[in-house]
């Protein structure tokens, strides 16, 4: 009976919609015709669909949100220059994405979907994983300060204090969702934030679509604030979706990968590696009107698109979606890779022959421009088309190795040296 | 006004589902003839929803199950009525339910289809390039489900869910896809959708 009434109500108050809406109809066939995109496209999205040839070879991948067993993790497949090794470090963290280091040793990982913050416990021989969070929305930004976890879930901002002395019962973190005021869209919106060299709390905010014009004041930038939430500039603009960024060691100037716009083609526009000239913050890198390096968008067209922008320090590479970006600055690798930016390419998914799916290193050139190579590679088969493992995001060890994690596989690699430097 | 109707018609449906749907078994190790029981009420004893804007599972993809299970178990996809029945469910028993509904074979919803929908559902889909993921067949693959004979009030809800910001969990590509279509662009995709 209850069933019976309350689908009852529920089928009245539908036809009410009805009417109302049939009202509103015939309130506006009075007013001048809008003019409006084709039948089916919001006005704000202009991406052509037109384009689209169905093909079934550019649709996202899966990433299991159940871990590869030990045996079956790819490090076995990694390629590296002569004199470095790939061990597998960690493993376990489901989906485990963004890392950043406790100032007490914990390795703390964040995720996208599967929406859990995992705590890495070094235990000499092993590691040991501990979820400290769960049931958040793409909790991928995470900041580490004065004993702090902040962690980033789309507009969601939480801060974990003390959170080391406390792994296993972490408690209810601060809620500083409010002071941070972000835009809830989860689309090009899960976060990475880090804290720069001026102690400002610097945090991403993408476009909340493939290719569209936006409130630039609200999306489609780096921002910075204090720690509380307080006191928000905006350093970069014109950005699609970055979640990668770190300074210079050397220049303190801000560095950030881009992930370019999908379904214009095989071949572009490739992905930027961008940097921030000092004093020029708040400059404009391009998106939606001008891509790559000086590439004029194909849907949203305007006069002199590329006017006033600062183009690429590098491409690197059609849909190869750079994530993290760290530089290095320890000991353990050769003398040539000091200050030298190691780059995670997750790989692509709006391209038919996959690419990507590796480690570059983009090496500082005098006029500010850079030279990416490939580091670590191994995870695609270009014969085959086939992926064995996404890297995510690269993290420097305090002896110097290198941590690259790999969403696919729920897993990290250390990558060390031990050859002749 | 509007938005408070649309919220009561939601939980109006949760009341419906929880009054249908057995109260769930939370012993561990249930067997999965037990699991199946469970979902049987509300999903169809054969996959085949015959309940308002409840989904069909029968066909669906073995990792779109999965997947979704295990987002509404982690939370990160809330669904009030899902939530007792998966908090207890293993990653065994979770694989087991999946390779079980997606070898079950899909059957057309029992509501009417419109043909004129149905051919503007089909031009839309065009633009929108739902087949590039979902086949042109509409039968879904690997995390992507299976929209041909999906329950129409099941996906015209999901749509407009996305497009609001309101479905959590997953992919947020669907979001980009229908980033700012009407209304009744979404019910013309839904039946074209289901009478594939």
């Amino acid at each position: 009976m209850i069933t019976k009434n309350s689908r009852g109500k529920s089928f009245i108050a539908i036809g009410a919609i009805s009417i109302l809406t049939l009202g509103v109809t015939a309130a506006l066939a009075q007013k001048p015709p809008v003019r409006r995109g084709p039948p089916g496209l919001s006005t704000m999205d202009k991406s052509d669909r037109t384009m689209s040839n169905q093909s079934q070879k550019l649709r996202p991948h899966r990433a299991p949100p159940i871990a590869t067993a030990l045996d079956k993790i790819p490090v076995g497949k990694l390629k590296l220059p002569a004199g470095f090794k790939a061990e597998i470090w960690s493993h376990g963290h489901v989906n485990g994405r963004t890392m950043v280091w406790g100032s007490k040793g914990t390795m703390f990982m964040g995720s996208r979907r599967i929406g859990r913050v995992y705590a890495v416990v070094d235990k000499g021989d092993r590691r040991e994983v501990k979820t400290i969070a769960t049931g958040l929305t793409h909790p991928n930004g995470l900041a580490f300060r004065n004993g702090s976890l902040y962690v980033f879930a789309i507009h969601k901002v939480f801060r974990y204090d003390s959170i080391e002395d406390k792994l296993d019962n972490p408690g209810e973190p601060v809620d500083l969702t409010q002071a941070f005021n972000l835009p809830p869209e989860i689309h090009h919106n899960w976060k990475y934030v880090d804290f720069g060299p001026d102690g400002k709390l610097y945090v991403q905010v993408g476009a909340n679509c493939n290719i569209c014009e936006f409130n630039p004041g609200i999306r489609g930038h780096i921002r910075r604030y204090n720690a509380d939430g307080s006191g928000m500039q905006i350093v970069a603009r014109g950005i699609r979706n970055t979640v990668g960024f770190a300074w210079h060691p050397v220049t303190g100037e801000l560095w950030f990968t881009d992930n370019g716009r999908d379904w214009a083609g095989n071949d572009g526009p490739q992905d930027e590696l961008n940097r921030v000239p000092r004093n020029q913050e708040g400059a404009n890198f391009g998106f939606p009107y001008c891509h790559a390096n000086g590439i004029p968008d194909r849907d949203i067209v305007r006069p002199n698109p590329c006017a006033g922008v600062i183009m690429p320090a590098a491409l690197t590479g059609p849909h190869a979606a750079g994530l993290g970006i760290k530089f290095y600055t320890g000991d353990m690798f050769p003398r040539e890779y000091r200050n030298v930016a190691f780059i995670a390419r997750h790989g692509s998914w709006n391209r038919e022959n996959k690419f990507g799916y590796d480690v570059v290193t983009a090496k500082v050139q005098p006029d500010g421009t850079a030279l990416i190579q490939p580091f670590m590679t191994g995870l695609l088969d270009e014969n085959t088309n086939a992926f064995f493992g996404r890297p995510a995001y690269v993290l420097q060890m305090p002896d110097g190795s290198l941590l690259v994690s790999d969403e696919q596989n729920s897993a990290t690699y250390r990558i060390s040296y031990s050859g002749p430097k | 006004m509007r938005h408070l109707t649309q919220i009561r018609w939601r939980l109006a449906c949760g009341l419906v589902a929880a009054a249908i749907c057995a109260a769930p078994t939370l012993a561990e190790d249930t067997p999965l003839s037990k699991r199946i029981k469970d979902c049987a009420p509300c999903h169809g004893p054969d996959g085949n929803s015959r309940t308002a804007t409840i989904p069909s599972l029968a066909g669906q993809p073995k990792f779109f199950i999965l997947d979704q299970l295990i987002f509404i178990r982690e939370g990160v996809r809330p669904v009030e009525a899902m939530a007792p029945f998966v908090k207890t469910l293993k990653e065994d028993e979770i694989v087991a339910l999946a390779e079980h509904y997606a070898a079950l074979p899909p059957k057309s919803s029992d509501e009417n289809v419109d043909p004129a929908l149905v051919v503007r559902g089909a031009a839309l889909a065009l633009r929108l390039r739902c087949a590039s993921c979902h086949l042109p067949s509409l039968v879904g693959q690997e995390q992507i489900p299976r929209l041909a004979k999906q329950r129409i009030d099941y996906m015209n809800e999901v749509m407009k869910a996305y497009r609001d910001g309101r479905r959590k969990g997953g992919d947020s590509i669907m979001a980009a896809t229908v980033f700012g279509i009407s209304d009744a662009d979404i019910l013309a995709l839904a039946h074209y959708a289901a009478s594939r």
